[in-house]
Protein backbone atom coordinates (compact mmCIF):
# COMPACT_ATOMS: atom_id res chain seq x y z
CA UNK A 1 0.00 0.00 0.00
CA UNK A 2 2.82 2.49 0.65
CA UNK A 3 6.10 1.31 -0.49
CA UNK A 4 9.39 3.94 -0.16
CA UNK A 5 12.58 2.41 -2.33
CA UNK A 6 15.80 4.14 -1.13
CA UNK A 7 14.40 7.60 -0.02
CA UNK A 8 16.13 10.35 0.24
CA UNK A 9 14.63 13.91 1.52
CA UNK A 10 16.29 16.81 1.80
CA UNK A 11 15.37 20.32 1.93
CA UNK A 12 17.18 23.15 0.84
CA UNK A 13 19.53 25.03 3.55
CA UNK A 14 19.86 21.93 5.32
CA UNK A 15 23.37 19.59 5.40
CA UNK A 16 21.02 16.40 6.15
CA UNK A 17 18.49 15.07 4.72
CA UNK A 18 15.38 14.85 6.76
CA UNK A 19 15.27 11.09 5.35
CA UNK A 20 18.70 9.19 4.16
CA UNK A 21 18.25 6.25 2.15
CA UNK A 22 15.19 4.22 3.71
CA UNK A 23 13.46 1.44 2.54
CA UNK A 24 10.13 0.63 3.71
CA UNK A 25 6.81 -1.76 2.79
CA UNK A 26 3.88 -0.88 4.53
CA UNK A 27 1.17 -3.98 3.43
CA UNK A 28 -2.60 -2.77 2.45
CA UNK A 29 -4.48 -3.24 6.11
CA UNK A 30 -1.16 -3.12 8.20
CA UNK A 31 -1.37 -0.79 11.54
CA UNK A 32 2.07 1.04 11.87
CA UNK A 33 3.24 3.39 14.80
CA UNK A 34 6.02 5.43 13.62
CA UNK A 35 8.04 6.67 16.29
CA UNK A 36 11.28 8.88 16.81
CA UNK A 37 12.51 11.99 18.13
CA UNK A 38 11.03 15.63 16.85
CA UNK A 39 13.30 16.17 13.76
CA UNK A 40 14.07 11.87 13.46
CA UNK A 41 12.14 12.11 9.83
CA UNK A 42 8.85 11.12 11.00
CA UNK A 43 6.70 14.31 9.32
CA UNK A 44 8.68 13.84 6.28
CA UNK A 45 7.71 10.47 5.86
CA UNK A 46 3.99 11.27 5.88
CA UNK A 47 4.45 14.36 3.99
CA UNK A 48 5.92 12.41 1.19
CA UNK A 49 3.17 9.92 1.35
CA UNK A 50 0.64 12.65 1.07
CA UNK A 51 2.58 14.13 -2.10
CA UNK A 52 3.19 17.45 -0.41
CA UNK A 53 6.73 16.68 -1.22
CA UNK A 54 8.53 14.78 -3.77
CA UNK A 55 11.73 12.82 -2.41
CA UNK A 56 15.06 14.32 -4.01
CA UNK A 57 15.99 10.63 -4.35
CA UNK A 58 14.54 7.08 -4.54
CA UNK A 59 11.15 6.23 -5.34
CA UNK A 60 7.48 6.28 -3.68
CA UNK A 61 4.68 4.10 -4.16
CA UNK A 62 1.20 5.39 -2.60
CA UNK A 63 -1.90 3.02 -3.49
CA UNK A 64 0.04 1.72 -6.48
CA UNK A 65 1.12 4.92 -7.75
CA UNK A 66 4.35 6.35 -7.84
CA UNK A 67 3.93 9.94 -6.70
CA UNK A 68 7.88 10.72 -7.91
CA UNK A 69 5.82 10.92 -11.24
CA UNK A 70 2.32 11.54 -10.63
CA UNK A 71 1.04 15.17 -12.05
CA UNK A 72 0.44 17.81 -9.93
CA UNK A 73 -3.34 17.58 -11.35
CA UNK A 74 -3.72 14.29 -10.40
CA UNK A 75 -2.74 14.87 -6.19
CA UNK A 76 -6.16 15.45 -5.34
CA UNK A 77 -7.28 12.50 -6.59
CA UNK A 78 -4.32 10.64 -4.31
CA UNK A 79 -5.14 12.18 -1.28
CA UNK A 80 -9.02 11.13 -1.74
CA UNK A 81 -7.69 7.62 -1.12
CA UNK A 82 -5.36 9.04 2.19
CA UNK A 83 -7.62 9.87 5.38
CA UNK A 84 -5.46 12.60 7.37
CA UNK A 85 -5.59 13.24 11.04
CA UNK A 86 -3.59 16.06 13.07
CA UNK A 87 -2.85 16.71 16.24
CA UNK A 88 -3.96 19.91 16.34
CA UNK A 89 -7.64 18.60 14.07
CA UNK A 90 -7.68 21.07 12.06
CA UNK A 91 -11.41 21.74 12.10
CA UNK A 92 -13.39 24.85 11.36
CA UNK A 93 -14.66 26.62 14.21
CA UNK A 94 -17.68 28.29 12.07
CA UNK A 95 -19.55 25.16 10.76
CA UNK A 96 -20.79 22.45 12.93
CA UNK A 97 -19.91 18.57 13.21
CA UNK A 98 -21.79 17.39 10.86
CA UNK A 99 -20.98 20.05 8.38
CA UNK A 100 -17.23 19.67 9.37
CA UNK A 101 -17.51 16.31 8.09
CA UNK A 102 -19.73 16.89 5.19
CA UNK A 103 -17.02 19.45 3.84
CA UNK A 104 -14.94 17.04 3.35
CA UNK A 105 -17.51 15.01 1.06
CA UNK A 106 -18.83 18.21 -0.35
CA UNK A 107 -14.98 20.14 -1.69
CA UNK A 108 -14.75 16.69 -3.97
CA UNK A 109 -18.13 16.88 -5.48
CA UNK A 110 -20.33 14.16 -3.42
CA UNK A 111 -23.87 13.92 -4.25
CA UNK A 112 -26.30 15.25 -1.86
CA UNK A 113 -27.62 11.98 -0.87
CA UNK A 114 -24.72 10.06 -0.17
CA UNK A 115 -23.46 13.17 2.09
CA UNK A 116 -26.79 12.48 3.96
CA UNK A 117 -25.81 9.00 4.07
CA UNK A 118 -22.30 8.91 4.76
CA UNK A 119 -22.25 11.28 7.67
CA UNK A 120 -24.48 10.50 10.18
CA UNK A 121 -22.94 6.70 10.00
CA UNK A 122 -19.55 7.62 10.06
CA UNK A 123 -20.45 10.37 13.56
CA UNK A 124 -22.43 6.48 14.99
CA UNK A 125 -19.05 5.02 14.08
CA UNK A 126 -16.63 7.21 15.99
CA UNK A 127 -19.40 7.88 18.65
CA UNK A 128 -20.78 10.92 18.31
CA UNK A 129 -24.25 10.48 17.14
CA UNK A 130 -26.46 13.07 18.76
CA UNK A 131 -23.72 15.63 18.77
CA UNK A 132 -23.83 16.53 14.91
CA UNK A 133 -25.17 19.99 15.95
CA UNK A 134 -22.35 21.10 17.96
CA UNK A 135 -19.99 23.92 17.23
CA UNK A 136 -16.02 22.59 17.55
CA UNK A 137 -15.89 24.65 20.61
CA UNK A 138 -18.88 22.90 22.50
CA UNK A 139 -16.81 19.65 22.37
CA UNK A 140 -14.05 18.41 24.53
CA UNK A 141 -10.71 17.51 22.90
CA UNK A 142 -11.43 13.65 22.81
CA UNK A 143 -14.69 14.34 20.69
CA UNK A 144 -12.40 16.79 18.58
CA UNK A 145 -10.66 14.54 17.46
CA UNK A 146 -13.18 11.71 16.68
CA UNK A 147 -14.92 14.84 14.66
CA UNK A 148 -11.44 15.33 12.77
CA UNK A 149 -11.30 11.40 12.52
CA UNK A 150 -14.58 11.18 11.13
CA UNK A 151 -13.99 13.69 8.82
CA UNK A 152 -10.48 12.08 7.42
CA UNK A 153 -12.63 8.42 7.39
CA UNK A 154 -16.07 9.46 5.52
CA UNK A 155 -14.65 8.84 2.25
CA UNK A 156 -13.57 5.61 3.25
CA UNK A 157 -10.07 5.92 2.08
CA UNK A 158 -7.16 3.58 1.66
CA UNK A 159 -4.92 4.79 4.02
CA UNK A 160 -5.43 6.91 7.03
CA UNK A 161 -2.68 9.01 8.44
CA UNK A 162 -1.86 10.21 11.76
CA UNK A 163 0.41 12.46 12.96
CA UNK A 164 0.27 12.47 16.97
CA UNK A 165 -3.55 12.08 16.95
CA UNK A 166 -3.30 11.81 20.91
CA UNK A 167 -0.45 14.38 21.32
CA UNK A 168 -3.22 16.88 23.25
CA UNK A 169 -5.53 14.77 24.94
CA UNK A 170 -5.17 12.61 28.10
CA UNK A 171 -4.18 9.07 28.67
CA UNK A 172 -8.06 8.20 29.08
CA UNK A 173 -9.21 10.13 26.33
CA UNK A 174 -6.34 8.56 23.82
CA UNK A 175 -7.24 4.82 24.54
CA UNK A 176 -10.80 5.88 22.86
CA UNK A 177 -8.96 7.68 19.70
CA UNK A 178 -6.61 4.24 19.50
CA UNK A 179 -9.88 2.16 19.68
CA UNK A 180 -11.43 4.11 17.04
CA UNK A 181 -8.41 4.78 14.87
CA UNK A 182 -7.78 -0.06 15.73
CA UNK A 183 -11.75 -0.10 14.51
CA UNK A 184 -11.06 2.00 11.13
CA UNK A 185 -7.66 -0.91 10.67
CA UNK A 186 -9.96 -3.73 10.94
CA UNK A 187 -12.12 -2.45 8.34
CA UNK A 188 -8.91 -3.19 6.09
CA UNK A 189 -8.15 0.38 6.14
CA UNK A 190 -4.46 0.91 6.42
CA UNK A 191 -3.26 3.23 8.99
CA UNK A 192 -0.24 5.17 10.01
CA UNK A 193 0.23 6.63 12.73
CA UNK A 194 2.90 8.98 14.17
CA UNK A 195 3.69 9.42 17.63
CA UNK A 196 5.81 10.11 21.03
CA UNK A 197 2.95 8.29 23.07
CA UNK A 198 4.81 5.20 24.08
CA UNK A 199 2.23 4.32 26.52
CA UNK A 200 -0.07 3.39 23.54
CA UNK A 201 2.74 2.21 21.27
CA UNK A 202 3.56 -0.53 23.87
CA UNK A 203 -0.38 -1.14 24.48
CA UNK A 204 -1.52 -1.80 21.03
CA UNK A 205 1.31 -4.07 19.82
CA UNK A 206 1.60 -3.04 16.06
CA UNK A 207 4.25 -2.89 13.82
CA UNK A 208 6.50 0.11 15.28
CA UNK A 209 9.15 1.74 12.69
CA UNK A 210 11.67 3.78 14.72
CA UNK A 211 13.45 6.78 12.99
CA UNK A 212 16.60 8.42 13.67
CA UNK A 213 18.23 11.24 12.08
CA UNK A 214 16.17 10.11 8.72
CA UNK A 215 17.36 6.67 9.08
CA UNK A 216 15.30 3.35 10.04
CA UNK A 217 16.75 2.17 13.25
CA UNK A 218 14.39 -0.52 14.15
CA UNK A 219 11.29 -2.16 12.29
CA UNK A 220 9.48 -4.77 14.23
CA UNK A 221 6.43 -6.16 14.23
CA UNK A 222 4.43 -5.98 17.70
CA UNK A 223 6.54 -4.14 18.96
CA UNK A 224 7.20 -1.43 21.70
CA UNK A 225 8.00 2.34 21.65
CA UNK A 226 11.78 1.83 23.46
CA UNK A 227 14.31 -0.23 22.01
CA UNK A 228 14.01 -3.72 23.88
CA UNK A 229 17.63 -5.11 24.70
CA UNK B 1 -19.61 19.17 -9.52
CA UNK B 2 -21.35 20.37 -5.70
CA UNK B 3 -21.84 24.05 -6.37
CA UNK B 4 -23.18 25.09 -2.91
CA UNK B 5 -19.42 25.72 -1.39
CA UNK B 6 -18.78 27.83 -3.75
CA UNK B 7 -21.71 30.01 -4.02
CA UNK B 8 -21.63 30.57 -0.04
CA UNK B 9 -17.92 30.68 0.07
CA UNK B 10 -18.09 33.43 -2.94
CA UNK B 11 -20.58 35.50 -1.07
CA UNK B 12 -18.62 35.20 2.34
CA UNK B 13 -15.65 36.01 0.52
CA UNK B 14 -17.41 39.07 -1.21
CA UNK B 15 -18.64 40.55 2.46
CA UNK B 16 -15.59 39.01 4.05
CA UNK B 17 -13.21 41.73 2.18
CA UNK B 18 -15.87 44.63 0.93
CA UNK B 19 -13.65 47.06 1.83
CA UNK B 20 -10.45 45.69 -0.53
CA UNK B 21 -13.48 44.45 -3.29
CA UNK B 22 -15.08 48.57 -3.22
CA UNK B 23 -11.27 49.71 -3.83
CA UNK B 24 -10.81 46.96 -6.32
CA UNK B 25 -14.55 48.09 -8.07
CA UNK B 26 -13.40 51.98 -7.55
CA UNK B 27 -10.18 51.69 -9.42
CA UNK B 28 -11.55 49.35 -12.03
CA UNK B 29 -14.37 51.45 -13.10
CA UNK B 30 -11.40 54.64 -13.44
CA UNK B 31 -9.12 53.01 -15.17
CA UNK B 32 -12.02 50.99 -17.46
CA UNK B 33 -13.47 54.02 -17.96
CA UNK B 34 -10.10 55.72 -19.10
CA UNK B 35 -9.61 53.15 -21.18
CA UNK B 36 -13.07 53.43 -22.94
CA UNK B 37 -12.52 56.95 -23.76
CA UNK B 38 -9.12 56.71 -24.76
CA UNK B 39 -10.49 54.09 -27.71
CA UNK B 40 -13.61 56.37 -28.12
CA UNK B 41 -10.89 59.19 -28.95
CA UNK B 42 -9.10 57.01 -31.16
CA UNK B 43 -11.96 56.75 -32.95
CA UNK B 44 -12.77 60.50 -33.67
CA UNK B 45 -9.04 60.84 -34.77
CA UNK B 46 -9.86 58.40 -37.47
CA UNK B 47 -13.01 59.63 -38.54
CA UNK B 48 -11.91 62.82 -38.25
CA UNK B 49 -8.78 62.24 -40.09
CA UNK B 50 -11.13 60.21 -42.90
CA UNK B 51 -12.92 62.83 -43.41
CA UNK B 52 -10.72 65.56 -43.89
CA UNK B 53 -7.72 63.70 -44.82
CA UNK B 54 -4.75 63.12 -42.33
CA UNK B 55 -2.32 66.28 -41.48
CA UNK B 56 0.21 65.41 -44.00
CA UNK B 57 -2.44 66.17 -46.91
CA UNK B 58 -3.71 69.57 -48.86
CA UNK B 59 -6.57 69.39 -50.41
CA UNK B 60 -6.51 71.03 -54.00
CA UNK B 61 -10.25 72.66 -55.00
CA UNK B 62 -10.83 72.41 -58.36
CA UNK B 63 -13.23 74.89 -60.38
CA UNK B 64 -16.98 74.22 -60.11
CA UNK B 65 -20.29 75.26 -61.64
CA UNK B 66 -20.77 79.16 -60.93
CA UNK B 67 -17.40 79.10 -58.55
CA UNK B 68 -17.61 81.93 -56.50
CA UNK B 69 -13.72 82.54 -57.16
CA UNK B 70 -13.08 85.02 -59.88
CA UNK B 71 -10.39 82.66 -61.68
CA UNK B 72 -13.06 79.72 -62.32
CA UNK B 73 -15.33 81.31 -65.09
CA UNK B 74 -15.69 77.99 -66.22
CA UNK B 75 -15.91 74.61 -64.28
CA UNK B 76 -12.78 72.27 -64.57
CA UNK B 77 -12.23 70.66 -67.93
CA UNK B 78 -10.54 67.01 -68.62
CA UNK B 79 -8.03 68.65 -70.07
CA UNK B 80 -7.21 71.26 -67.18
CA UNK B 81 -7.58 68.45 -65.14
CA UNK B 82 -5.10 66.57 -66.59
CA UNK B 83 -2.22 69.04 -67.42
CA UNK B 84 -2.73 69.70 -63.01
CA UNK B 85 -2.36 65.85 -62.62
CA UNK B 86 0.96 65.97 -64.26
CA UNK B 87 2.40 68.85 -61.98
CA UNK B 88 1.01 67.05 -59.50
CA UNK B 89 2.71 63.53 -60.34
CA UNK B 90 6.10 65.17 -61.39
CA UNK B 91 6.04 67.31 -57.97
CA UNK B 92 9.04 66.14 -55.38
CA UNK B 93 7.22 66.52 -52.13
CA UNK B 94 3.87 64.61 -53.05
CA UNK B 95 4.19 60.59 -51.70
CA UNK B 96 0.64 60.54 -53.46
CA UNK B 97 -2.84 61.84 -54.25
CA UNK B 98 -6.37 61.07 -55.34
CA UNK B 99 -9.28 62.35 -56.85
CA UNK B 100 -12.57 63.28 -55.39
CA UNK B 101 -15.79 63.69 -56.91
CA UNK B 102 -18.66 65.90 -56.39
CA UNK B 103 -20.83 63.20 -55.17
CA UNK B 104 -18.01 61.99 -52.71
CA UNK B 105 -18.15 65.50 -51.07
CA UNK B 106 -21.51 65.92 -51.40
CA UNK B 107 -21.93 62.08 -48.77
CA UNK B 108 -19.08 63.86 -46.70
CA UNK B 109 -21.65 66.82 -46.43
CA UNK B 110 -24.83 64.18 -46.12
CA UNK B 111 -23.05 62.36 -42.95
CA UNK B 112 -22.44 65.88 -41.28
CA UNK B 113 -25.50 68.00 -41.90
CA UNK B 114 -27.95 65.05 -42.34
CA UNK B 115 -29.74 63.54 -45.72
CA UNK B 116 -32.90 65.57 -45.19
CA UNK B 117 -31.20 68.80 -46.42
CA UNK B 118 -29.66 67.09 -49.60
CA UNK B 119 -32.90 65.26 -50.65
CA UNK B 120 -36.55 66.19 -52.05
CA UNK B 121 -37.49 68.56 -54.97
CA UNK B 122 -35.25 71.63 -53.95
CA UNK B 123 -32.17 70.29 -52.31
CA UNK B 124 -29.65 72.84 -50.77
CA UNK B 125 -26.92 71.07 -52.42
CA UNK B 126 -26.55 68.79 -55.65
CA UNK B 127 -23.30 66.81 -56.23
CA UNK B 128 -22.83 69.42 -59.22
CA UNK B 129 -22.34 72.26 -56.49
CA UNK B 130 -19.87 70.45 -54.80
CA UNK B 131 -16.17 70.76 -56.34
CA UNK B 132 -14.25 68.28 -57.38
CA UNK B 133 -10.60 68.22 -55.65
CA UNK B 134 -7.39 66.21 -55.05
CA UNK B 135 -6.03 64.93 -51.92
CA UNK B 136 -2.22 65.17 -51.82
CA UNK B 137 -0.60 63.55 -49.61
CA UNK B 138 3.00 65.14 -48.87
CA UNK B 139 6.31 63.38 -48.32
CA UNK B 140 7.40 65.61 -45.46
CA UNK B 141 4.48 67.87 -44.13
CA UNK B 142 6.91 70.93 -43.62
CA UNK B 143 7.34 71.06 -47.29
CA UNK B 144 4.16 71.91 -48.27
CA UNK B 145 5.25 75.27 -50.33
CA UNK B 146 6.86 74.09 -53.48
CA UNK B 147 3.66 71.68 -54.32
CA UNK B 148 1.12 75.18 -52.94
CA UNK B 149 2.64 77.13 -55.34
CA UNK B 150 2.87 75.19 -58.38
CA UNK B 151 -0.49 74.11 -58.47
CA UNK B 152 -1.83 77.71 -57.22
CA UNK B 153 -2.62 79.54 -60.22
CA UNK B 154 -3.07 76.90 -62.85
CA UNK B 155 -6.08 76.59 -65.05
CA UNK B 156 -9.00 74.58 -63.04
CA UNK B 157 -7.57 75.21 -60.11
CA UNK B 158 -10.36 77.08 -57.39
CA UNK B 159 -7.74 77.15 -54.53
CA UNK B 160 -5.73 75.40 -52.53
CA UNK B 161 -6.19 74.75 -49.15
CA UNK B 162 -3.38 73.26 -46.46
CA UNK B 163 -5.89 71.48 -44.04
CA UNK B 164 -3.09 71.27 -41.42
CA UNK B 165 -3.99 75.16 -40.48
CA UNK B 166 -7.71 74.01 -39.17
CA UNK B 167 -8.10 70.25 -39.00
CA UNK B 168 -4.44 70.02 -37.62
CA UNK B 169 -4.95 71.45 -34.02
CA UNK B 170 -8.11 69.63 -33.68
CA UNK B 171 -6.46 66.26 -34.72
CA UNK B 172 -3.30 66.66 -32.02
CA UNK B 173 -5.83 67.72 -29.60
CA UNK B 174 -8.18 64.53 -29.92
CA UNK B 175 -4.65 62.49 -30.20
CA UNK B 176 -3.24 64.43 -27.16
CA UNK B 177 -6.18 63.47 -24.99
CA UNK B 178 -6.17 59.96 -26.29
CA UNK B 179 -2.93 60.15 -25.11
CA UNK B 180 -3.68 60.99 -21.69
CA UNK B 181 -6.16 59.10 -21.10
CA UNK B 182 -4.73 55.78 -22.29
CA UNK B 183 -1.55 56.92 -20.16
CA UNK B 184 -2.98 57.18 -17.19
CA UNK B 185 -5.57 54.24 -17.95
CA UNK B 186 -2.20 52.36 -18.11
CA UNK B 187 -1.34 53.58 -14.42
CA UNK B 188 -4.58 53.26 -12.52
CA UNK B 189 -4.70 49.11 -14.62
CA UNK B 190 -1.25 48.77 -12.37
CA UNK B 191 -2.86 49.90 -9.23
CA UNK B 192 -6.33 47.77 -9.88
CA UNK B 193 -3.79 45.25 -10.71
CA UNK B 194 -1.74 45.36 -7.40
CA UNK B 195 -5.79 45.56 -5.47
CA UNK B 196 -6.19 42.31 -7.09
CA UNK B 197 -3.49 40.48 -6.13
CA UNK B 198 -3.97 41.91 -2.98
CA UNK B 199 -7.23 40.96 -2.13
CA UNK B 200 -6.49 37.63 -2.82
CA UNK B 201 -3.44 37.48 -0.25
CA UNK B 202 -6.04 38.55 2.25
CA UNK B 203 -8.71 36.08 1.20
CA UNK B 204 -6.36 33.52 0.60
CA UNK B 205 -5.15 34.28 4.19
CA UNK B 206 -8.70 34.48 5.89
CA UNK B 207 -9.43 31.09 4.33
CA UNK B 208 -6.17 29.23 4.80
CA UNK B 209 -7.94 26.39 7.32
CA UNK B 210 -10.52 25.31 4.38
CA UNK B 211 -8.21 25.73 1.56
CA UNK B 212 -5.70 23.48 3.86
CA UNK B 213 -8.58 20.99 4.99
CA UNK B 214 -9.75 20.89 1.30
CA UNK B 215 -6.21 19.84 -0.15
CA UNK B 216 -5.92 17.22 2.23
CA UNK B 217 -9.42 15.60 1.47
CA UNK B 218 -8.43 15.43 -2.38
CA UNK B 219 -10.57 18.80 -3.64
CA UNK B 220 -9.40 19.80 -7.30
CA UNK B 221 -6.63 23.10 -7.43
CA UNK B 222 -9.98 24.18 -9.49
CA UNK B 223 -12.36 23.70 -6.97
CA UNK B 224 -10.39 25.54 -4.32
CA UNK B 225 -9.88 28.55 -6.77
CA UNK B 226 -13.03 28.97 -8.00
CA UNK B 227 -14.49 31.39 -5.19
CA UNK B 228 -11.63 32.99 -6.00
CA UNK B 229 -12.58 33.23 -9.22
CA UNK B 230 -15.89 34.15 -9.39
CA UNK B 231 -15.41 36.72 -6.71
CA UNK B 232 -12.48 38.52 -9.30
CA UNK B 233 -15.34 37.52 -11.81
CA UNK B 234 -17.99 39.93 -9.79
CA UNK B 235 -15.77 42.94 -9.54
CA UNK B 236 -15.03 42.59 -12.49
CA UNK B 237 -18.49 42.67 -14.22
CA UNK B 238 -19.22 45.04 -11.48
CA UNK B 239 -16.73 47.42 -12.43
CA UNK B 240 -17.32 47.00 -16.50
CA UNK B 241 -21.23 48.04 -15.91
CA UNK B 242 -19.96 51.20 -13.93
CA UNK B 243 -17.60 52.06 -16.40
CA UNK B 244 -20.38 51.13 -19.06
CA UNK B 245 -22.62 53.72 -17.49
CA UNK B 246 -19.67 56.74 -17.20
CA UNK B 247 -18.48 56.19 -20.70
CA UNK B 248 -22.38 56.56 -21.95
CA UNK B 249 -22.56 59.47 -20.02
CA UNK B 250 -19.07 60.87 -21.61
CA UNK B 251 -21.02 60.18 -24.65
CA UNK B 252 -24.05 62.05 -24.26
CA UNK B 253 -22.83 65.03 -22.18
CA UNK B 254 -19.02 65.31 -23.01
CA UNK B 255 -19.12 64.73 -27.29
CA UNK B 256 -23.08 65.39 -27.24
CA UNK B 257 -21.88 68.81 -26.01
CA UNK B 258 -19.00 68.84 -28.65
CA UNK B 259 -21.00 67.69 -31.23
CA UNK B 260 -23.92 71.23 -30.91
CA UNK B 261 -20.94 73.38 -30.51
CA UNK B 262 -18.91 72.17 -33.71
CA UNK B 263 -20.61 70.96 -36.30
CA UNK B 264 -17.99 70.48 -38.77
CA UNK B 265 -16.43 67.95 -37.31
CA UNK B 266 -17.84 64.47 -37.58
CA UNK B 267 -18.08 63.08 -34.14
CA UNK B 268 -18.47 59.94 -32.76
CA UNK B 269 -21.77 58.42 -31.44
CA UNK B 270 -23.46 54.65 -30.23
CA UNK B 271 -21.38 52.56 -32.79
CA UNK B 272 -18.31 53.91 -31.49
CA UNK B 273 -19.55 53.83 -28.02
CA UNK B 274 -20.17 49.93 -28.35
CA UNK B 275 -17.00 49.34 -29.74
CA UNK B 276 -15.18 50.81 -26.57
CA UNK B 277 -17.90 49.22 -24.75
CA UNK B 278 -16.55 45.65 -26.23
CA UNK B 279 -13.18 46.71 -25.47
CA UNK B 280 -13.43 47.28 -21.87
CA UNK B 281 -15.90 44.50 -21.38
CA UNK B 282 -12.89 41.82 -22.23
CA UNK B 283 -10.17 44.03 -20.76
CA UNK B 284 -12.57 44.23 -17.09
CA UNK B 285 -12.35 40.52 -16.56
CA UNK B 286 -8.61 39.73 -18.20
CA UNK B 287 -7.72 42.48 -15.45
CA UNK B 288 -8.82 40.75 -12.64
CA UNK B 289 -8.90 36.47 -13.66
CA UNK B 290 -5.41 36.94 -14.99
CA UNK B 291 -3.50 38.05 -11.63
CA UNK B 292 -6.12 35.38 -9.60
CA UNK B 293 -4.97 32.90 -11.88
CA UNK B 294 -1.72 33.25 -11.33
CA UNK B 295 -1.90 34.18 -7.43
CA UNK B 296 -4.03 31.09 -6.55
CA UNK B 297 -1.46 28.85 -8.58
CA UNK B 298 0.91 30.19 -5.90
CA UNK B 299 -0.94 30.42 -2.79
CA UNK B 300 -2.95 27.06 -3.41
CA UNK B 301 -0.11 25.37 -4.71
CA UNK B 302 -1.13 21.66 -4.26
Amino acid sequence: MIRFEKVTKSYPGHPHPALDNISVDVEKGEFVFLVGSSGSGKSTFLRLVLREYRPTSGRVYVAGKEINRLASWKVPRLRRDIGTVFQDFRLLPNKTVTENVAFALQVIGKSRKEIKDLVPETLEMVGLSGKGDRMPDELSGGEQQRVAVARAFVNRPMILIADEPTGNLDPTTSVGIMKLLDRINRTGTTVVMATHDSGIVDQMRKRVIELENGHVVRDQAQGVYGHQN
Amino acid sequence: MQLRYVYSELGQGLRRNLTMHLAVILTLVVSLTLVGIGLMFQQQATRAADHFGNQLQITVYLCRLNDSNPVCPNPVTDAQKAEIEAVVEENPEVASYRFESGEVALEKAKELYGEELFSGDNPALTAEDMPQTIWITLEDPEQYEGITSAVQGLDGVSRVRDLREQVGPILTTITKMRTYALGTAGLLVLAALLLVANTIRLAAFARRKEIGIMRLVGASTLYIALPFLLEALVTALVSVALAGGALAAFLQFAIGDLATNLRFVPWIGWPEFRVALGAVAILGPVLTLLPTLVLTRKYLKV
